[in-house]
């Protein structure tokens, strides 16, 4: 009875919908296409309103609670590599989750990637910002100390770089020789850097109002979000768009933007065909408030405007409208295509995120309707 | 009963008195540290104390957004070394959300700062508690319009009181 309520509820708010001038077939295939292709994890709000765990199919479909623990919250799930462990922070069930301090809220913990085992490694606050290296052995941590390399096994640091203005969001590169990250040393605040880890040289990748850079599968290439100047929408300042760009700062391309929304959190898909995203439908909605409605899309269609954005569009008059499939609310996701996350023994899909934030007046994707 | 016993003299005193701490706190933040800008804070916290002249500040450098805590770098031409050592007559100093006043500009962030400056305008005088390289006391967006012009540590600002206008 509960899971059948579980599929209604994921039926009516998360199946794929048309987008402006794009045909509902367009969504629908792009769904059947993704949804075979292992699992996605994101922190949502449980229906008892705490942050929990979630992990779906890529297309939004079976959706399961991971870490059901209403005393307390937790967010920012990371996939290793190979789809075996998920990383996350477990953080006291009063503490507010800070959209710029996630990643040094609560504790670290460390668990297979279907939920069980899961240990927390250390205290509240300690190992900062992690990221798993490629063969989850070891994470990388930054603190205003420097970056930290730390082994996994005896949780000794094995290495210290200086940070080089590096101050958020450590990601290491899929071939295991770099970091990327927010940094300040470039002139601005919030630049995507990369840092070399064998010499701890850093370069930048793009300036200017940028966040939660991610890896290509390649190491070749990153995902991140970007507030490009001269929009003239938003008060001046324009929205937050989701970017891609080479890992060497010399090419860049838009991949989605949507006038309205604060589009981030990219996540580009093991084998470097689609990209999911989150995007807030105001300017702070989403750690703060209870999340906001997750997307996917092919990387070839890129790129992509939502809505009607005449501003944006105004600037790439050859983007196209979709397919962009709607997911489920919840925050910056990732994804992995092992079986793993959705083999746990004893459980079937159980729970789904609270649905009443977007009955409250949220909006769905504006590019899915 | 208080009036009567005061003289015609001690009347004169105590309204000149009256009338010069309502003209001194009319020109600054609203500390009792008029004029000097000394208090028991900018004289303990940091490293460094100086007096020093906000020589401008660049276009976009301060701004008020959504989402956005950052520090802002600025430039001082030091008047005096007060505790410390600094190099040159020049400085670069960083204030935390400098849209904000002092006494209201630490949060979960930053939890150490303050002042009673309220608003930095170009060419005020400030006493400031600092310390230095910035890195090592502040880790978040950095807005710095003096990039790559100077070699010397950026100061992290404790304490910015108003010594001047």
């Amino acid at each position: 009875m509960k899971r059948a309520t579980v599929v209604l509820v994921s039926s009516l708010f998360f199946s794929p919908m048309p987008g402006r001038g794009m045909p509902a077939s367009s969504e629908a295939e792009l769904a059947r296409e993704v949804r075979g292709k292992g699992w996605i994890a994101f922190a949502a709000h449980s229906s008892l309103g705490d942050w929990d765990i979630f992990v779906a199919r890529p297309d939004g479909s079976d959706i399961r609670n991971l870490t059901n623990t209403p005393a307390s919250n937790e967010a920012s799930p990371q996939f290793s590599r190979d789809g075996r462990k998920l990383l996350y922070r477990r953080l006291a069930g009063g503490e507010k989750i800070d959209d710029n301090r996630h990643g040094e809220q609560g504790a670290l913990v460390m668990a297979n990637s279907n939920g069980t085992e899961a240990t927390v490694l250390g205290q509240p606050g300690e190992y900062p910002w992690p990221s798993l290296s490629p063969d989850a052995t070891k994470i990388s941590c930054l603190s205003i100390k420097g970056v930290f390399l730390v082994d996994l096994g005896s949780m000794k640091t094995l290495n210290t770089l200086p940070r080089k203005g590096f101050f958020q969001q450590l990601a290491w590169s899929p071939d295991g020789r770099w970091l990327s990250g927010v940094a300040n040393s470039y002139g601005t605040g919030w630049s995507v850097a990369r840092m070399n880890i064998a010499t701890g040289e850093t370069s930048a990748v793009n300036r200017v109002d940028c966040c939660t850079p991610d890896w290509f599968p390649d190491s070749r290439n990153l995902i991140f979000s970007w507030r490009p100047p001269g929009q003239g929408t938003n008060k001046g300042y324009g929205w937050t768009q989701l970017w891609r760009a080479d890992a060497e700062g010399k090419t860049r391309q838009l991949v989605y933007a949507e006038d309205g929304r604060h589009v981030y959190g990219g996540h580009v898909s093991p084998d470097g065909l689609y990209v999911l995203f989150t995007g807030n439908m105001k300017e702070d909605g989403d750690p703060g408030n209870a999340g906001a409605p997750m997307a996917l899309m092919r990387l070839a269609d890129a790129p992509i405007i939502g809505g009607e954005s005449p501003a944006v569009r105004k600037l790439n008059p050859g983007a196209k409208n979709g397919p962009v499939l709607k997911l489920p609310q919840g925050w910056e996701p990732c994804w992995t295509f092992s079986e793993t996350p959705g083999n746990r023994p004893g459980r079937t899909g159980v729970d789904s995120p609270d649905s009443r934030p977007w009955s409250r007046g949220l909006q769905p994707l504006r590019g899915s309707r | 009963m208080i009036q009567t016993a005061l003289n015609r003299n001690g009347m004169i005193v105590a309204m000149f008195l009256g009338l010069s701490c309502l003209c001194v706190s009319c020109g600054r933040g609203g500390g009792d540290s008029a004029v000097t800008g000394v208090d028991p804070q900018v004289t303990a916290r940091g490293t460094v104390e100086v007096t020093a002249r906000l020589t401008e500040i660049p276009e976009g450098a301060i701004f008020e957004r959504e989402l956005y805590d950052y520090t802002t770098i600025l430039k001082y031409t030091v008047l005096r070394v007060h505790r410390g050592k600094v190099q040159g007559e020049t400085i670069y100093v960083g204030h935390y959300n400098p849209f904000k006043r002092r006494s209201e500009a630490s949060d979960q962030r930053v939890k150490d700062i303050g002042g009673d400056l309220s608003r930095f305008q170009a060419g005020q005088v400030h006493r400031m508690a600092l310390e230095a390289p910035i890195d090592d006391y502040f880790m978040g967006g950095i807005v710095n319009k003096y990039f790559g012009q100077s070699t010397e540590p950026i100061y992290w600002a404790v304490w910015t009181n108003l010594a001047g206008e």
